[in-house]
């Protein structure tokens, strides 16, 4: 998730944070490893930070149970940020200002880049629980941020990859949500994949929507009266404004199928939809006990008993795979210096981590292609279907969207 | 052709639903020279009723779970309570402050109220599964027609009769008439404010309770800022009807949705993105040739 705004107090971060580099004390070999999170614990943003940050705390759970991290226990601790920009910068800042090893940040780039430029700006490692932006590294906030997803484009290069080679879908019409960059990054990816298999006639066309739209009936009707009707609708999008566009979608009598992208992941708002059946999007595991990794139950188990319920959110495994990545750099660097752990980082190549196999490299710090585990609602429930690893990586022209 | 019907039917259905909220800013403002802005938060509170207040990201249906009948007069209710509130702590204290006064309060009472529904169903977007009877889609002369934009056509037309009924039949509503042309002269022949004004709140959270169920059933959808949007049109549609004219608000509804659906439907695709602009920009070029809206009532020229 993402938008490319310029983080505001990007100037107070900078400053403040400056004045955190001269006060914080190298920690001795001994101390605990500290991890700040400055994470949306109220708020839209909650939505995507609340179950990746008890993720993580399972991972660090387990590695304090093992006997630590180079031998240090891990400590942990979490500031909310409302979802509110300014305020993530004040706690990003104060967090570094503290003494942090490594902060971690919202789900967003947005969100998450106000805290993750307090810690860029002192030098302090950084990780994103799940943006979607390459900007969320090198090219953008710092040399030592990083984020645990695939990138927005990643996603729609999946769906579209998979609706042509394993759907067998022609023709699709493209409806587009204008109100996240996210969205743009989304479709711009499925467009470049949708290409490589099927020539641009095939797309039937595009319309766009804002997401607080209170009606999309003239979109529904140009749809409608296409001709050839289309095999299929790409749209992104988020709640609540995804869920009343596939309402008054499938209310006007399309069955078509619907190609989405993860943010509509898990089955929270499907009441919005009775009945919805042939929606598909690429996830990132499956809470609803069919997942084809046999590791992924035993994570669920282990989940209901840490936290007394079962998930809300499939997000969760991003965060737990985060700390998964800190723990390989850290442990290869055999230090937590943020330079050390950023070429450690850099240099992973397919590493088996519980969400999939994970790549950085010097140039870009957002993952490009580690498998989704393609869902599709039938009756009222997503269910998977099975885990799709997309071809096409794409290049920095389509990552950072120039000249689209 | 059979495209161009179809086009109108979603042009005056949406036209249809902000004509309802124009309405009910147009009614308060016309007793009262309060823009309120807190109808928005009415049709939020109205939806947020029907499910129980909680954390979760699934709540159960609270007076969503009553049958039809008793879940719209608890919608209704429930908004109709808001608004007699909101004008007993918040409007009437201020009521003989200037316009701006009270506009400002109505922005802080919309605030006030976003957050309340915050406190008790957190900032995530809900969904809820309302009225699905409503969203199959209906044959009418050849169109397929979801079930509702129908029912909100004729629930806005019932209620536009039913409006012109009580205010030219009804003892009160041709006070509340007087009381919109010249409050101060109709409070001397004898026309009670404190009614006058409280039955305009009953009216508009009427209204305002009517569109959160048609926006829920259409959307199936609940977030804190649903409001919003539907009252910023509804705004920018009393004023290019005219300040203080019933009928013009309900005009100022009908073709601030008609353009909207208009230009997203006849736009070229690179434009579509900006249709807002052009909608405003319409908004404009109406203020422009008649600044004061469409239909200028007598209290709202300039005597001397």
């Amino acid at each position: 998730m993402f938008r490319p705004t310029l983080p505001k107090g990007f100037a107070l971060a900078a400053s403040v944070s400056l004045t955190a580099m001269a006060v914080a004390l190298p920690a001795a070999a001994d101390d605990p490893i500290r991890i700040g999170f400055a994470i949306a614990q109220s708020g839209w943003m909650a939505n995507y930070d609340a179950e990746p940050f008890r993720g993580a705390i399972m991972r660090i759970e387990e590695i304090n149970e093992a006997g630590g991290l180079l031998g240090r226990q891990i400590d942990y601790r979490v500031m909310d940020t409302r979802t509110d920009q300014q305020y993530a910068a004040t706690v990003g800042q104060q967090m570094v200002a503290e003494g942090v090893d490594l902060l971690v940040v919202s789900c967003d780039y947005d969100m998450g880049a106000p805290a993750a430029l307090a810690a860029s700006q002192a030098g302090i490692m950084n990780i994103s629980l799940c943006a979607g932006d390459p900007k969320m590294g090198v090219q953008g906030v710092g040399p030592h941020t990083f984020t645990a997803n695939n990138s927005g484009q990643t996603e729609g290069i999946a769906m579209a990859e998979y609706a042509t080679r394993e759907m067998g879908i022609e023709t699709v019409y493209i409806l587009e949500d204008l109100s996240l960059e996210y969205h743009r990054s989304a479709v711009a990816g499925f467009r470049a994949a949708w290409l490589q298999d099927r020539d641009e006639d095939s797309i039937l066309g595009r319309d766009t929507y804002m997401n607080d739209d209170p009606s999309i009936a003239s979109q529904i009707t140009r749809l409608r009266n296409l001709e050839p009707q289309p095999d299929s609708i790409y749209m992104c999008s988020v709640m609540p404004g995804g869920g009343s566009a596939i309402r008054q979608i499938r209310a006007a009598g399309i069955d078509l199928p619907i190609l989405g992208c993860t943010a509509m992941v898990d089955n929270y708002w499907l009441s919005a939809v009775p009945g919805l059946s042939d929606f598909w999007l690429p996830g990132f595991m499956s809470i609803y006990g069919d997942d084809p990794r046999e590791e992924i139950h035993a994570f669920l188990a282990a989940y209901e008993e840490r936290w007394g319920e079962a998930p809300g959110s499939s997000y969760l495994i991003n965060g737990y795979s985060m700390i998964e990545a800190y723990e390989l750099a850290v442990t290869r660097a055999e230090s937590v210096d943020a330079p050390a752990v950023t070429t450690a980082m850099e240099a992973f190549t397919d590493e088996e981590f519980l969400a999939g196999p994970s790549t950085y490299t010097p140039e870009l710090h957002i993952l490009l292609n580690r498998p989704y585990l393609m869902m599709n609602v039938e009756d009222d429930s997503f269910r998977a279907v099975e885990l799709y690893r997309p071809t096409l990586i794409p290049d920095m022209q389509l990552l950072f969207r120039i000249g689209q | 052709m059979r495209n161009f019907m179809q086009v109108m039917v979603d042009a005056v259905a949406l036209g249809s639903l902000l004509a309802l909220v124009a309405l009910a800013i147009g009614l308060v403002f016309g007793v009262m020279r309060l823009i309120n802005f807190a109808q928005g938060d009415y049709i939020t509170i109205g939806a947020y009723a029907l499910v129980v207040p909680t954390a979760s990201l699934t709540p159960a249906l609270f007076i969503g779970a009553l049958p039809v009948p008793l879940m719209v007069a608890g919608v209704l209710m429930v908004v109709v309570l808001l608004a007699l509130a909101t004008e007993r702590v918040a409007f009437r204290p201020l009521r003989n402050s200037d316009p701006a006064t009270l506009l400002i309060s109505s922005f802080a009472v919309s605030y006030f109220l976003q957050h309340l529904v915050m406190l008790l169903h957190t900032g995530r977007p809900k969904s809820v599964g309302i009225g699905q009877a409503l969203t199959t889609p209906i044959e009418i002369l050849g169109l397929r027609v979801p079930g509702i934009q129908v029912v909100t056509m004729a629930v806005t037309a019932a209620l536009l009769i039913a409006l012109v009924l009580f205010l030219k039949r009804t003892p009160m509503g041709i006070q509340m008439r007087a009381a919109a042309e010249n409050f101060q002269m109709a409070r001397l022949l004898g026309v009670p404010a404190n009614r006058v004004i409280a039955v305009a709140f009953v009216i508009s959270g009427l209204l305002g309770g009517t569109v959160s169920l048609l926006l829920i059933v259409q959307t199936g959808t609940l977030d804190i800022r649903m409001g919003l949007m539907p009252v910023i049109f509804a705004f920018f549609a009393t004023v290019i009807g005219g300040m203080g004219s019933l009928a013009g608000a309900a005009l100022g509804g009908f073709l601030v949705g008609v353009a909207s659906v208009l230009l997203q439907s006849y736009l070229p695709e690179g434009l579509r993105p900006f249709r807002d602009a052009f909608v405003f920009g319409l908004v404009i070029v109406i203020l422009l040739v008649r600044p004061k809206g469409l239909i200028v009532i007598g209290a709202a020229r300039e005597r001397v």
